[in-house]
């Protein structure tokens, strides 16, 4: 198991690397949408550590996010903000959105998604999970469709590529999320988390 | 051998047959006032007869995947614990989706037909406004939510009790490391092959009914209409698929009862599971061998797989029913002659599926009465009369337990306008009398005419399963 501590560096050299990696990134939306918002939710989720937590029981199990309800829906307004292409734009054309994305993605979509999963019942996990994948094809359908530039920044080809990026993903999720249900080994951790839940 | 070992929620699951039962009547009557116009016995305004048709389709497809997620839920509950309430969300998801529908056809003017055929909804002529369509798109994205929640809520307890989906598949009675009488019941293989690909199915619809959506507010994003009709037609084959394939659970279950042998889980009837698993999913290009743009491996497949599919059925389901029926000195009733004829009516009802499932036959015959022909086979002497004997079961200890007259006359009404009925689809499918169709021509009605008449039987013998089932449930109350 990898600590509190390497959890807290994993999560530094990341958003190091995001910060570094900017312009590289934010060249194509493909890397933009799906690598840097990605890795700075990644930076989020590390930050928090289940146990070793000063703030306490308050933080982790507090009554305010019973069912993980309360933070859900901070990571999931936050996601909806970020997944509007004028946002994106903004982070491009404007220092301070990119300020405000490299601070809010971490901690209004990470951080949440860490404190509410362990909380959430499986059948809304269940239900997440399909959504995201279905939404993805949506989301697929749209820039692979849009008869207009989605993002002034970017060009149409490039949203095509985003388009179809969205699709693979999709399809990825679909059989990261499925296949472990096949085995037996992971139907026994899934048995616990309905414990948990 | 794994025995029941919870109560099940009988009192939500009547409850829910009750709606089921009124809704299919209902539908059934709307199917004869359709058969009638086209054998111009009546007058029905074109416009509303394609409205007429939607409702009927959505209405069928409902009622049946309600009865069957109900007969699923039922015996499943006897297994594993459920969650009620998970159940209740879904009835009521479903309940408003139905109002949706509703609205749309009856205030909207909504005619597209049930499967929402892209560009349809958005191209209506101006038959029908936006909203309308977009009503019909949002109540069907309201049952698939209710069925996603009610498949999460079985496939997480299956998947805990049965160590993941291949116990609940029952694989390790595949690979020979369980015997079959420590596998799962058959209920639970044949539930958790059906909440695999449902779900699945249900994604899919998911994606394509909001993209459509989109589409209808902002037609400039236009759907690529040979991705939406693949997506839509797997979507709703798969879904309209598992609505029989979780009837079958009631066979499974209610026909040992009656034989005094339990349905085991053995070697080929788990591979068979396994086998519709991946068939049912693989078989849907079956419905677009008329699309000549598409890949050709894939109507290929579509036509080899629509001969696979019939397999696992007959020699599973049907074949193992005929063996457990032979000498069991079963006594029959109401409940366990319709559920013996449910899986005759399937068994019968996929081999002109099958016929149309050749490409040189579909050429010529899909778009004849050929395949309603098929389906209607399929549900009313297929899954409709599993549902009608599941709800017998229910009430099978408030009556007396023999096959009364009443009964006998009953099921030999609806069996006589059920193969009358369907009968006439084949026979005008083979005459090349087109689907669909508002006004038929003056050569087309005798078979329009013979069939409203049958169509009444069904009715009559539908109406007599309602009424028993009403007069069942009060009995149980007053007890």
């Amino acid at each position: 198991m990898i600590d509190g501590k390497m959890k807290l560096l994993i999560s530094s050299l990341i958003f190091t690397f995001c910060v570094l990696s900017k312009g590289a990134l934010e060249k194509l939306p493909l890397t933009h949408i799906l690598v840097q918002l990605p890795l700075l939710i990644c930076v989020g989720y590390l930050l928090v550590e289940d146990k070793s937590q000063k703030i306490g029981e308050w933080y982790i199990g507090g009554e305010w996010n019973k069912g993980g309800y309360a933070s859900l829906l901070i990571a999931i307004f936050t996601i909806a903000f970020w997944m509007l292409p004028r946002s994106i734009d903004a982070a491009i054309s404007s220092g301070t959105m990119e300020l405000l994305k490299f601070l809010t993605v971490p901690l209004l979509i990470g951080v949440p998604l860490k404190l509410g999963w362990h909380r959430t019942h499986p059948i809304l996990k269940g239900f997440l999970k399909a959504q995201a994948i279905s939404m993805l094809g949506v989301a697929a359908f749209i820039y692979i469709h849009a008869p207009i530039r989605i993002c002034n920044s970017y060009l149409e080809n490039a949203q095509q590529d985003l388009g179809y990026g969205f699709l693979y993903t999709s399809i990825a999720l679909a059989v990261i999320w499925s296949a472990p249900l096949f085995l037996s080994q992971s139907a026994k951790s899934f048995h616990l988390q309905i414990l948990r839940g | 051998m794994i025995k029941p070992s919870h109560e099940p929620h009988s009192n939500l699951i009547k409850f829910t047959m009750l709606l089921a039962g009124a809704v299919l009547l209902l539908m059934m009557i709307i199917g004869l006032l359709m058969r009638a116009a086209q054998g111009d016995l009546i007058e029905i305004d074109a416009a509303i007869f394609y409205q007429l048709m939607t409702a009927h389709g959505a209405g069928m497809v409902g009622a049946a995947s309600l009865t069957g997620a109900a007969i699923m839920w039922y015996f499943v509950s006897r297994y594993v614990h459920l969650v009620q309430e998970v159940f209740v969300v879904f009835l009521t998801l479903f309940l408003f989706g139905v109002l949706f529908i509703l609205g749309s056809i009856s205030l909207g003017q909504f005619g597209a037909g049930w499967t929402f055929l892209f560009p349809l909804p958005a191209i209506s002529g101006g038959a029908w406004e936006t909203g309308a369509a977009a009503a019909f798109i949002i109540g069907l994205i309201l049952i698939g939510v209710g069925f996603l929640l009610m498949n999460l809520e079985i496939g997480r307890k299956l998947i805990s009790t049965f160590d993941g989906i291949g116990g609940a598949l029952a694989w390790p009675v595949i690979s020979g490391k369980v015997a079959p009488d420590d596998a799962p019941p058959p209920a639970i293989v044949a539930s958790m092959a059906t909440i695999i690909f449902n779900t699945i199915g249900i994604v899919v619809g998911a994606a394509v009914l909001v993209s459509s959506l989109i589409n209808l507010y902002v037609p400039s994003f236009e759907v690529d209409a040979l991705l939406a009709k693949n997506m839509i037609y797997f979507f709703g084959h798969v879904f309209i698929n598992a609505t029989i394939y979780m009837a079958v659970v009631a066979v499974y279950e209610i026909i040992p009862e009656y034989t005094g042998k339990p349905w085991k889980t053995s070697r080929i009837f788990a591979i068979a599971w396994s086998a519709i698993l991946l068939f049912v999913m693989a078989v849907y290009p079956h419905h677009l061998l008329q699309d000549t743009v598409m890949p050709a491996w894939a109507l290929i497949m579509g036509q080899i797989v629509s001969y696979l599919s019939g397999i696992p059925l007959l020699t599973v389901t049907a074949f193992s029913l005929c063996v457990y029926l032979r000498g069991s000195n079963i006594k029959w009733d109401l409940a366990s002659a319709l559920l013996v004829l449910g899986v005759a009516g399937w068994s019968v009802g996929v081999v002109p599926a099958i016929i149309d499932g050749m490409i040189s036959v579909n050429k010529i015959m899909h778009n004849t009465q050929w395949v309603p022909g098929h389906f209607h086979i399929y549900l009313l002497l297929g899954e409709v009369a599993m549902s009608f004997g599941f709800m017998a079961y229910l009430i099978k200890e408030a009556k007396s337990s023999e096959f009364q007259m009443i009964d006998k006359t009953a099921f030999g009404v609806y069996l006589a306008g059920g193969i009358g009925f369907t009968l006439m689809f084949l026979v005008s499918g083979a005459m090349s009398v087109p689907r669909r169709w508002a006004v038929h021509a003056e050569e087309w009605m005798l078979q329009d005419r013979i069939a409203t008449a049958f169509a009444l039987l069904v009715i009559v013998g539908a109406l007599i399963f309602v009424a028993r089932y009403i007069i069942g449930i009060a009995t149980y109350r007053r007890t």
